[in-house]
């Protein structure tokens, strides 16, 4: 009786003295995490149950409290699996799911309680903490239970077959279940669920393709990978951990476009090439947007629209028909850039490549044809001459630049140089430029193109009344002197006088080809017109104040007009309907110098005064042409020369192959010199002395100062 | 209504506090008041009856206040050590450590305290931890102490003596201990800061032998490398590294002819430009050789050293290195405690540009004077001398402020972190911790 109350005793106030202490408190905390599982929690103290766990720590009952958690929890988590792996049919991954939340909220308080431990003997104890403890326990006993474990990865991957299928499924549940994957580790997620979906995925997405690459068209075909792709990342957000989103993008991707790329893209009345012939916008961007994704998905595009440019437009440039209207040519040209300029802004994002490659394209076919360079300046001049139908200032502007873009394509940019200030002089002489902005704005633009060098003899071009020409800033065209009717030579003869008079140390040349003059001419019925021609032309009818009739031979020799120019003169006066002052005998249309020519008696006009163009050489005829060629030859001699002196001067010396290299780069802004021409203008300084061959290796060349 | 839902009633060891659950959740939801808190525990749908808890009155109440205010208030009657059992108690032991001190400046420090170690003079090295703890080498043993200046078991290196050591992170300690003779021990071992326990020990293998040696100093970097300097018996001399996580030798540098790597005092990883300096210096060598090691080229991309110095420098003997926060320089200091500056920048070696200050310490050498060294922090530099240890500011490192107690001696090394300097002195055993307020 004596004894009792002693023990009693020593139990109240040295709490520990006491051998089953530590495990009287381990049993309430016990209890408690059962009664906490079968939500029963209500009933417990929170402060008592935190107090005892406390006291077990400070009282080094840490193992025990710990070993205790996991034999329990454990317990608990085999139940909870059989009732899971005991669920029917659907009813399996709700049950889960809701064991789940219940296992969490448990765990949140079971952590609650042992929240001491968890912050002092976890880490120095090198323990998992409670919580991640749970997730652990949670994944080895009911996820990975054997039943449990293929069941839940095969319902998961039925519900996404379905929902690929069409049918509607439940989502929210979808993404709990994956969420407590995930939540269990990635690398749960990554085994249990992704590696195996991936797979599944890949197998559907392979046979998905194979069926609708033979039954679609390519534009249909796109359109429903696009959908596929849409809908398998709007799955990955709706479910799936978003890591997931680039792996089965780039299943879709490969199985649905890069498999298939090749007979896409060429794929017979629907492929890439249909689609641009007939500007399918939104078919091309489709395409864009799904080739992008896979890799050099973009180049295929960019090959095939290239070498389809690069058809198209050597189709145009070698077709006989087209060379017959260089103004139309150039406007198809155009047309054709535009198309597909517009195809790349609105269909590929404006993409820099494709740019690259629409370029690269123009520049091979256009300077397929020798005759670009003439054409385009051809077109510049009808543009600059007629005016560009019913449009503003603007829209001039713009042909210009677009004129000036096919400029850029050009290699032999000094060849469109000549022609154009050939066709610059003709138009500014006969005061038949449209506006003398647009001439100084496209200047500007060839300025900023090519630079200083290209535009500095063009920019001083007056548009002078008294048209005297500072040789050199104007076409070098060599002036066929011709003979002027004495009256006009009078009036010369006192220019000049004046004007030398005035001016010391110049040189004054008539350039007849390109004056204008107005007659007053009397016809058959007292008829009085104002002639407005050509010089030429002005020769020629003043022949006919003391001659009848005259063959084109005499007339040649009278007036000593070059053949060609004489000829186009000729045309102008007699065949031209409404304007033949002259009669031509033969009728026929062409000229030859046996023909006889006499005035028209009978000429009328409704105007007073008649305007007699003249037939402007639209086109270079073949000996003109030759003729510019050996001009254009003879004036890149100097600058290859030049490029060369300049090259040699900062290396000292050089080897060949680089100095052509180097001579090319130097130059390929106005145009590509040919290598065997660089060789003879090297061989050509060499016997002026600027360079000499070296001794030892007859490749290199040595700059001689 | 909602007001009155918010009171909250405890009584705590018979005393009755008021308060409310918005002061209340400032302990955070990973404390115990915060849990308490919790709907899964319902404890405010009975809000009429008060709450009670089996714990001090008196501490509860600083902790209210902390809780309230944020601020850190302890009456002279409640003693630090048992506000702080408390504190661990409801799980708000971190608030009170961010409440107890500020953000380290070096001008502004305030002497907290100072701790009697168990051991005579003598210490090698003090560390400062991440979290405000410290350890202290002596000898062969180190002393390892949490922020609250709580003695955790001490770690006994079974008569190896201790070079260096370093914290890992607030739970581990790296400790380098030189080789006995004959004995084939000595190395680098990782130790739980806790309960001392010796969790890993790093090999050194040289030609696939793994081979015993001498750790040196140690250094740490942010992408979890550990340096040490090593001194193996068969001249197998150099800088080694080991992965933090997997313990595993990454790499090894060996010393060239000529140079001295595995004898270093002081091992500094410098983060921006991926160099280690590896500094050696008197009296561990006769000479004093100073290096940048750029382990992914295995090159030495910067040295210096003082061989062949002529008389007049060797009285400007240098006594420790650190480079600067921004990598382009080495700052220097001799026994004068003068501060001298080499450029990291030109590659050829140059020599050390000693500021002129004179403040000559003739006159006032203790008896037993230390080797001066230096420290850096948040763009302040420190230098240790005799017994006080200076703050130097600014681009011309001007001399600040100066930290002086005048018991202990010498003070033989200190450390900062954790917002928090620890001084070691030399006479007694006997650490200081300054703070800022």
């Amino acid at each position: 009786m004596k004894k009792k109350p002693v023990v009693i005793e020593a139990y109240r106030h040295r709490v520990v003295a006491d051998p089953n202490y530590a495990e009287k408190t381990w049993k309430l905390l016990e209890h408690a995490i059962h009664e906490i599982y079968n939500r029963n929690a209500s009933g417990l103290s929170f402060e008592e149950l935190y107090r005892n766990a406390y006291n077990m720590v400070l009282h080094k009952f840490g193992e025990k409290l710990y070993s205790g958690l996991v034999k329990t929890v454990t317990a608990h988590l085999r139940q909870i699996s059989q009732s899971i792996e005991a669920a029917q049919g659907d009813i399996f991954l709700e049950e889960l799911n809701r064991k789940w939340v219940d296992h969490n909220k448990a765990l949140q308080m079971i952590r609650d309680i042992l929240m001491y431990m968890d912050r002092t003997f976890v880490p120095s104890n090198r323990k998992t903490p409670v919580h991640e403890l749970g997730l652990n326990l949670w994944r080895d006993v009911v996820i990975h239970s054997n039943e449990t474990k293929t069941r839940l990865l095969d319902t998961l991957l039925d519900l996404v077959l379905r929902e690929r299928n069409g049918e509607v499924i439940n989502r929210g549940l979808m993404r709990n279940l994956i969420k407590m994957l995930t939540d269990l580790g990635l690398s749960v997620y990554q085994n249990d669920f992704e590696k195996p979906f991936i797979k599944v995925s890949t197998n559907f997405y392979c046979c998905e393709s194979q069926k609708l690459i033979e039954s679609c068209d390519c534009g249909d075909y796109l359109k429903k990978a696009e959908r596929r792709l849409n809908e398998e990342m709007e799955r990955v957000c709706h479910y799936l951990d978003s890591s997931s989103e680039s792996e089965i993008t780039r299943v879709v991707d490969k199985q649905m476009i890069e498999k298939h790329i090749m007979t896409l893209v060429h794929m017979e009345n629907s492929g890439l090439v249909n689609m641009l012939m007939d500007d399918k916008y939104d078919d091309l961007e489709r395409m864009f947007n799904m080739f992008r994704r896979v890799p050099s998905g973009l180049t295929i595009i960019k090959d095939v629209m290239t070498s389809f440019i690069r058809d198209t437009g050597k189709q145009l440039i070698m077709d006989p028909e087209r060379l017959k209207d260089p103004v139309d040519f150039v406007q198809r040209l155009l047309d054709l850039k535009d198309k597909y300029d517009k195809v790349i802004t609105t269909a590929f994002a404006n993409d820099k490549s494709f740019q690259n490659a629409l370029n690269s394209a123009f520049e091979y076919f256009i300077n397929l044809s020798a005759r670009s360079p003439e054409f385009i300046s051809l077109f510049v001049d009808d543009k600059l001459r007629r005016g560009i139908k019913g449009v503003g200032e603007e829209d001039v502007e713009i042909v210009l630049d677009k004129v000036m873009m096919l400029f850029r394509y050009l290699q032999e940019k000094d060849v469109f140089e000549k022609y154009y200030k050939q066709h610059l002089a003709k138009r500014l002489l006969s005061g038949k430029t449209v506006s003398d902005e647009a001439e100084r704005s496209l200047i500007l633009k060839l300025k900023t193109e090519c630079g200083y060098q290209f535009t500095s003899k063009l920019e001083d071009s007056p548009t002078l009344s008294v048209q005297v020409l500072t040789t050199g800033s104007w076409p070098t065209q060599p002036s066929p002197q011709c003979n002027l009717p004495s009256e006009i030579r009078g009036l010369c003869e006192k220019f000049r006088n004046y004007y030398l008079g005035s001016h010391s140390g110049r040189r004054l040349t008539w350039q007849a080809n390109m004056g204008n003059a107005d007659l007053k001419a009397t016809f058959g019925k007292g008829q009085k017109h104002e002639l407005n021609v050509s010089t030429y032309q002005m020769c020629v009818l003043m022949l006919f104040n003391n001659a009848d009739r005259m063959t084109c031979k005499e007339i040649e020799q009278a007036t000593a007009i070059p053949m060609s120019d004489l000829k186009r003169c000729l045309q102008s006066l007699a065949l031209v309907k409404g304007k033949n002052v002259l009669r031509k005998e033969p009728m026929s249309k062409d000229i030859s110098e046996d023909d006889v020519f006499f005035f028209n008696e009978k000429f009328t006009s409704k105007l007073f005064k008649v305007k007699i163009g003249t037939v402007v050489a639209q086109r270079e005829t073949e000996p003109e042409n030759i003729e510019t060629r050996q001009r254009v030859e003879e004036d890149r001699k100097p600058q290859i020369e030049s490029a060369i002196v300049r090259v040699m001067k900062s290396r000292r010396v050089l080897e060949h192959n680089n100095v052509i290299a180097e001579v090319t780069k130097q130059l390929q802004a106005r145009f590509l010199p040919n290598p065997v021409v660089i060789k003879k203008r090297i061989e050509s300084l060499i016997e002026r002395e600027f360079l000499e061959r070296d001794k030892v290796d007859r490749k290199l060349y040595r700059y001689l100062a | 209504m909602g007001v009155i839902n918010d009171r909250v009633k405890f009584n705590v060891g018979g005393r009755v506090f008021e308060t409310t659950a918005t002061t209340l959740a400032n302990a955070g939801r990973n404390s115990m008041l915060g849990a308490m808190l919790d709907e899964n525990w319902n404890l405010l749908q009975d809000n009429g009856s008060e709450k009670f808890i089996d714990r001090n009155a008196d501490c509860f109440s600083v902790i209210l206040d902390l809780l309230r205010t944020g601020e850190l208030y302890i009456p002279q009657n409640v003693p630090e050590k048992l506000l702080y059992r408390e504190a661990l108690f409801y799980g708000v032991l971190d608030h009170v450590r961010s409440a107890k001190w500020g953000q380290f400046d070096g001008n502004r420090l305030r002497l907290s305290c100072s701790v009697q170690g168990q051991a005579p003079g003598d210490g090698t090295a003090i560390r400062a931890g991440p979290d405000g703890g410290c350890c202290v080498a002596h000898g062969c043993m180190v002393h390892v102490y949490d922020w609250m200046l709580e003695e955790h078991c001490p770690l006994n290196l079974d008569h190896q003596r201790v070079n260096d050591v370093g914290w890992v992170d607030p739970n581990n300690i790296v400790i380098g201990v030189s080789e006995r003779l004959g004995r084939g021990d000595g190395g680098m071992g990782l130790f739980s800061s806790h309960n001392g326990e010796l969790r890993y020990k790093f090999q050194v293998s040289h030609e696939n032998h793994v081979k015993s040696y001498t750790a040196g100093a140690l250094s740490f970097s942010s992408d979890y490398k550990i340096f040490s300097s090593c001194k193996g018996r068969s001249n197998e001399y150099g800088v080694g590294v080991w992965d933090q996580v997997t313990g595993k030798q990454i790499d090894f540098f060996y010393e060239p002819l000529g140079w001295s790597l595995g004898d270093a005092d002081k091992l500094q990883w410098l983060e921006g430009s991926n160099c280690l300096l590896v500094a050696t210096m008197f009296p561990r060598k006769d000479n004093c050789y100073i290096s940048l090691l750029d382990f992914r080229e295995k090159k030495m991309v910067w040295c210096w050293s003082d061989v062949g110095a002529t008389l007049a420098v060797d009285e400007k003997r240098v006594r420790d290195a650190i480079a600067m926060e921004d990598n382009s320089s080495i700052c220097v200091v001799n026994e004068f405690e003068e501060l001298g500056f080499m450029d990291l920048r030109s590659s050829a070696a140059n020599s050390v540009r000693w500021s002129s200050r004179s403040r000559l310490m003739k006159g006032k050498m203790p008896e037993e004077p230390c080797y001066p060294k230096l420290a850096l922090h948040g763009g302040q530099l420190f230098s240790s001398m005799n017994d006080c240890i200076s703050v130097f500011c600014g681009p011309e490192w001007v001399l600040t402020s100066r930290l002086r107690r005048s018991y202990g001696g010498s003070i033989c090394d200190f450390s900062i972190g954790g917002d928090r300097l620890f001084a070691l002195h030399s006479e007694e055993n006997v650490f200081d911790i300054w703070e800022t307020p």
